[in-house]
């Protein structure tokens, strides 16, 4: 940390002592800085918070009331009664997150455990060889994938989305750091044990890889659930379509939805969000931190 | 009976081989295939015909392209500058004295809307960009500033999508790179101040250097990331007006997409992935000259 003094060339107890000081202006403008930065962040939330709460005629009605003097929770359930199915997209989103993630867990702890913790041949070239692939940007393989669902008769089905979702190179990786942690005597016990490969994975890796599993859960469900380009171009019906699409929808041509009932929406659509965030935002933060993977 | 050796190795195999299976469907293949359809004038219904190089030569005098590509250059330069920027600025002022929960606040606050959709996120700004109607309009006007077109100027459309970017992104930044002050030891300053440096010669002999990897992740990351940028632009602007904000994404999107014209598409996707590797390799080599490792 930056000391706010000039250097005394004294013993540090002088130096913790004198960075106690009251406050300098370097303290007020970073203060000062930090907290219009978190305003400006806050304030687009807060519109919308109290956007979703206003009386429907009122909603363009300016000055802007930034605390809401109506409580019009009502609004909330207009999405679900606008002639577009606002349920089905929450459902649908949902489903296809739910289940990506849940294959997402399996196939890449299961993955992680092999790169991390059984010897087999072309193991390290493998693991580079996928490495590499991260480069990749989805808009080169997405063309082909979308040729093959409408080969297989996929194109606007859920499919479309949840199986090239079912694995994922970075959760490999991800995986790969966590198991490469444990200590081997917990295996090399095991062995002893007679337990095979699978018990091994199953009963000893598996419950010591939670921290993991929760990091990569959160993550895929978060990138899932606000997934938006591949659910543009598989999904064309309206009872198909998923949330970001549906609110999408409910803006309107030209954003001709009315704004209480459009950010009524938006914030059911974030609602998980923030209540996972609230819940378990220092696994988050320390998950994002380490992987360097950002929405 | 398989020996101790050969069974793991079998089991290895085995436990890679689902990652494998959808590695092989849905990256290796469709990474080949991709560069075979660009050189084919590809119909979904009818025959498609081998036409050599002719949508690689289509590329060159094709302006849409042009311009797609000239408006993700200015996204990219301004998105990643302003989103380091001024993610190290607030990463430097938290890390200042300060108590927990204070730092805890802020920290969250700036964090929160990268978990948000892109989508919803647009969303909101459209009402508040709105030129007669918008909240950011309405109080620009107490500084004597008349209506701005936020969305339907091209210029201006341009740096609503970039302040809207950096609105949501550059706490991702300030994460990083507070992660990485927090680790810079304390005795490095309290050794330099006993030499007599003062603040700035801290900062830039001290801090710059030892956070010099984490800055170049971040840097390295958000390129990459806003070359293909393409959620944030589709909904709120949806490219316009005309061509002004619309990324090449996008118009990989419409080529493929809305005119299904994939051979194309695929021959622009490819240029956009040569782009992304030919950044990153400049990058890495550049860093040598400037990131320190400890």
């Amino acid at each position: 940390m930056i000391a706010q003094t000039k250097a005394p060339f004294s013993a540090g107890r002088q130096l913790i002592r004198q960075t106690r000081k009251p406050l300098k202006w370097q303290d007020v403008l970073s203060y000062a800085v930090l907290t219009l930065a978190a305003l400006l962040v806050l304030l687009p939330l807060l519109w919308m918070f109290s956007t979703s709460l206003r009386p429907l005629a009122d909603s363009y009605k300016l000055p802007p009331q930034w605390l809401p003097t109506d409580w019009r929770w009502e609004n909330y359930l207009a999405p679900f009664e606008s002639n577009v199915p606002f349920e089905l997209f929450f459902l649908n989103s949902l489903k296809i997150s739910a289940l990506t993630t849940l294959g997402q867990l399996i196939t890449c702890s299961m993955a992680g455990y092999a790169f991390a913790r059984l010897r087999f041949p072309g193991r390290g070239f493998l693991f580079m060889f996928l490495l590499a692939s991260l480069m990749v940007p989805g808009q080169v393989t997405i063309i082909p994938i979308y040729l093959m669902m409408a080969e297989l008769k996929l194109v606007n089905t859920h499919a479309s989305l949840i199986l090239p979702g079912l694995i994922s190179i970075f959760g490999v990786f991800l995986m790969r750091q966590f198991f490469k942690q444990m200590p081997q005597e917990l295996f090399d016990a095991a062995r002893v044990d007679g337990a095979g490969h699978l018990r091994s994975f199953l009963q000893i890796a598996l419950p010591l890889a939670g921290p993991g599993l929760a990091t990569l859960g959160i993550i895929t469900f978060n990138a899932t659930w606000n997934g938006y380009f591949a659910a543009l171009i598989f999904l064309t019906s309206w009872e198909k379509m998923t949330l970001p699409q549906g609110i999408a929808l409910l803006t309107g041509y030209m954003n001709s939805g009315n704004p209480s009932v459009v950010m009524a929406a938006v914030g059911l659509a974030i609602l998980p969000v923030l209540i996972v965030f609230l819940v378990a935002q220092r696994w988050i933060i320390e998950a994002l931190t380490r992987s360097g993977l950002k929405g | 009976m398989l020996s101790p050796k050969r069974s793991e190795a079998l089991a290895g195999y085995l436990f890679i081989l689902p990652t494998f299976i959808g590695f092989a469907i849905f990256i290796l293949y469709p990474l080949v295939e991709s560069l075979r359809i660009s050189f084919y004038e590809y119909s979904i219904l009818g025959d498609s015909y081998y036409v050599e190089l002719d949508n690689y030569s289509r590329l060159l005098s094709d302006s849409r392209l042009r311009k797609t590509y000239s408006n993700t250059i200015v996204f990219t330069g301004f998105a990643v500058f302003f989103n380091a920027g001024i993610g190290l600025l607030l990463a430097v002022f938290l890390n200042r004295r300060m108590p927990v929960l204070m730092r805890n606040f802020y920290r969250s606050a700036f964090f929160f809307p990268i978990l948000i959709a892109h989508t919803y996120i647009a969303v909101i700004w459209q009402y508040l960009y709105h030129q007669d109607t918008g909240v950011i309009n309405y109080y620009l006007a107490f500084l004597g500033i008349d209506p701005i077109p936020w969305l339907s100027h091209p210029a201006w459309a341009m740096a609503a999508i970039i302040i809207m970017d950096v609105w949501k992104n550059t706490g991702f930044a300030m994460l990083v790179f507070l992660a990485g002050l927090q680790s810079i030891p304390h005795e490095y300053y309290e050794a330099a101040q006993l030499d007599g440096a003062n603040e700035r010669q801290l900062f830039s002999r001290i801090t710059i250097p030892l956070l010099s990897p984490s800055i170049f992740f971040i840097l390295v990351i958000f390129m990459i990331g806003a070359l293909q940028v393409f959620d944030t632009i589709i909904v709120l602007t949806d490219g316009g007006p005309g061509d002004a904000t619309r990324s090449v994404v996008m118009y990989i999107y419409q080529q493929a997409f809305q005119r299904l014209d994939f051979g194309y598409a695929a021959a622009i996707s490819w240029t956009l992935f040569l782009v992304i590797m030919a950044v990153t390799l400049v990058q890495f080599l550049v860093s040598r000259r400037w990131v320190h490792y400890e």
